[in-house]
């Protein structure tokens, strides 16, 4: 049994980093067919990712909304939910955040928690009207989350180009910025890696204790896993598939809070689109096959991979969305991987001769 | 109300339209063999840059979309191949293709154009428009109907040809029997992975046309993600009208026809978030008023092995 269970996590291990090569490689390629050299490119992506302290501070700071969200997509994907809304629960979090720390009364430390509480409030929200939507109405969860950023994006667009613009500022769409007590206390002086890091990396290990140990975690993943099974064994699939809505969400606007709370200090339009943190969430979560703590390693190094790109078209001819292709080929690669071990299984229950 | 509805905003409904159209007929393709594409979007893309592309290469615009149906096609197999043949979840390869496109258009604009951003080049020809020789003379349909690019009039004739394919002729029918029940079409004895490949391939040349008509019908340019999330409209409107078709076409012209408003109510004094937000709430009224039956067997379940 032990021996089982260490060839089943070396195989969890391997995927991904089989995946990671190919990914690698395929990058490779595409350098070397516009003629930049390799090395030297993969050099610098390393040395922009990890090269100094500040370097590697700001690939932990990226990471932290990543690997939130991506917490709470797999809990969703666990529960076999497609949340694919990360993006909008992420944005009105953040949005719902700026504003409370910025007009709440009282002292500062009550704001923060205000602001933090809100975030994943309106985060969780959000992200479960989709859910109600589901469970209630039969609508697709899939699409429903998709246009469900379009509209948060654009109504946060217009919350900072209007009503809650700052006033008398530079004029970009924005709102003003947050009194410097209530920001989030730096975890590194001198960098943009503050105290959300060490919350996400702490949430990772609480919801992989969650989803193995306690009664609820263990109806999401067979919910997730054999529905017909679930509810048969007495799960309530409307009320756990809310419940992982509501709690995706919340992470997502907890990402978008602590982007708001400890980097840029207010909320400006297009912060958390432009950056694509909540596909590189998601993807995360997918290649990490919903492991929580998987997850969180791949945020780091999908988060690496993108301060890596910043590098490289910092100090080459190479652009930055070489690391977007490299991403993309790593998931490409991981679909197929879960497939070869799914075959493989399928292929050891055929000469079991319990074929179905 | 006159400013807001007239002919122009019917004729250009129909230029909207045509993108949208294309794709969703792809997806409906897709979903009638059993497959969910989310990778309309980034093939879309790749498509409207590969058309722009081959318009620089080549200098002729049908050799240009001949090309980007190639570039999309391969893009297509790769998207079959995981998904059929190495039966990865079509989803997450859909996901996975998305990603890639915007980062290999872009990629390939600042290596090939050495541009960021956008690629606008005045002197480059766009698709012709096309004058219908009688119907152009009929004083409100000749100015509703003629003058677009000879790929909007291919979107509503292929509407109506898919629409006789699927529901007249026997590889309609088998095309529909393979997604319905892969199990029962292939122990008739019907190569499925084949009709599944054939599904992906002609979705694949579809969103090559929908992305020539975005970069090549009005002007001739490329911006960075410049589908905007058209891709997944479409797949809303293939839902939509069932993947059939004509139904297709339909829900296509409704979300045209928001689409078409919402840029009209910009001239008005609402401000511009409210109204491009016009095409998605429009999507989810809808929905609510629609139901999709196959959803639940399509979106499937995912995740944790």
């Amino acid at each position: 049994m032990s021996r089982l269970k260490r060839t089943l996590f070396l195989q969890a291990l391997l995927q991904p980093l089989t995946a990671i090569v190919l990914g690698l490689l395929v990058g490779a390629v595409l350098i070397a067919a516009i003629g930049g050299s390799v090395a030297e490119t993969y050099a610098e992506m390393w040395k922009g990712a990890f090269g100094n302290s500040f370097f590697a501070a700001s690939t932990l700071a990226r990471a932290t909304p990543i690997i939130l969200i991506g917490l709470g997509v797999s809990l969703a994907f666990r529960a076999g939910v497609f949340n694919l809304g990360a993006e909008g629960q992420m944005v009105l979090g953040a949005l719902s955040a700026a504003l409370v720390a910025l007009h709440a009364p009282g002292p500062a430390a009550l704001k923060l928690l205000l602001a933090l509480l809100s975030g994943m409030l309106v985060g969780g929200l959000w992200s479960a009207f989709a859910g109600w939507l589901d469970t209630r109405f039969r609508m697709n969860l899939l699409i429903t989350t998709l246009l469900f950023n379009y509209i948060a994006v654009l109504f946060a667009g217009y919350m900072v180009s209007f009503p809650f613009k700052e006033k008398g500022g530079s004029g970009g769409a924005q709102t003003a910025m947050i009194a410097s007590d209530v920001w989030l206390p730096k975890l590194l002086s001198g960098s943009t890696l503050h105290v959300g890091f060490a919350v996400a990396a702490l949430a990772a290990m609480l919801l992989a204790l969650f989803l193995r140990y306690t009664v609820k975690g263990y109806e999401i993943r067979m919910l997730g896993s054999n529905p017909l099974f679930a509810a048969y064994g007495g799960v309530r699939r409307g009320r756990v598939m809310l419940l992982s809505m509501i709690t995706s969400g919340a992470f997502a606007g907890l990402a978008g809070t602590f982007e708001v709370l400890g980097t840029q200090y207010r909320y400006i339009d297009n912060m958390l689109s432009s950056p694509g943190f909540a596909w590189s969430g998601i993807m995360a979560a997918l290649i990490a096959g919903s492991n929580p703590i998987g997850t969180a390693i791949t945020a780091i190094l999908l988060a690496a991979l993108q301060t890596g790109g910043m590098g490289v078209e910092r100090n080459t001819e190479i652009p930055l969305e070489i690391s977007n292709i490299i991403q993309a080929a790593l998931i490409l690669f991981v679909s197929a991987k879960i497939t070869f071990t799914f075959i493989r299984r399928r292929k050891a229950r055929d000469a079991d001769g319990n074929a179905v | 109300m006159e400013t807001l509805f007239d002919l122009n905003l019917l004729s250009s409904t129909l230029r909207i339209v045509a993108p949208l159209l294309l794709a969703a007929l792809g997806g409906a393709l897709c979903a009638r063999v059993g497959l969910f594409n989310v990778a309309l979007e980034g093939m879309m893309l790749i498509g409207a840059f590969s058309a722009i592309l081959g318009n620089y290469l080549f200098g002729n615009v049908l050799v240009a979309v001949l090309f980007s149906c190639l570039c999309v096609g391969v893009v297509a197999l790769l998207f079959a191949y995981l998904s059929v043949h190495l039966q990865a979840n079509a989803i997450i390869v859909g996901i996975a293709i998305n990603f890639l496109a915007l980062g290999l258009t872009a990629f390939a604009l600042f290596v090939i154009f050495g541009n960021k951003g956008q690629y606008y080049d005045p002197n480059m020809k766009g698709l012709p428009v096309w004058h219908i020789p009688i119907v152009k003379d009929i004083p409100v349909l000749g100015d509703l109907l003629s003058g677009h690019s000879p790929l909007v009039y291919l979107a509503f004739l292929l509407a109506i040809a898919l629409q006789y394919v699927v529901y007249r002729t026997v590889p309609g029918f088998r095309l529909t029997a393979v997604g319905e029940n892969p199990s029962a079409a292939g122990s008739l004895g019907l190569r499925v992975k084949r009709y599944q490949y054939g599904a992906v391939l002609a979705s694949g040349v579809l969103c090559a046309l929908a992305g020539a008509q975005l970069s090549l019908g009005q002007v001739t340019l490329f911006a960075e993600n410049m589908t905007s999330g058209r891709g997944f409209i479409a797949l809303v409107a293939a839902m939509l009208g069932q993947n059939n078709p004509l139904g297709v076409a339909a829900s296509s012209l409704l979300f045209g026809f928001t689409d078409a408003i919402s840029i009209r109510l910009q001239g008005l004094a609402l401000p511009t978030h409210f109204t491009m937000m016009l095409p998605y709430v429009m999507t989810i009224i809808v929905m609510f008023l629609f139901k999709d039956k196959a959803y639940l067997r399509q979106s499937g379940r995912i995740g944790g092995q």
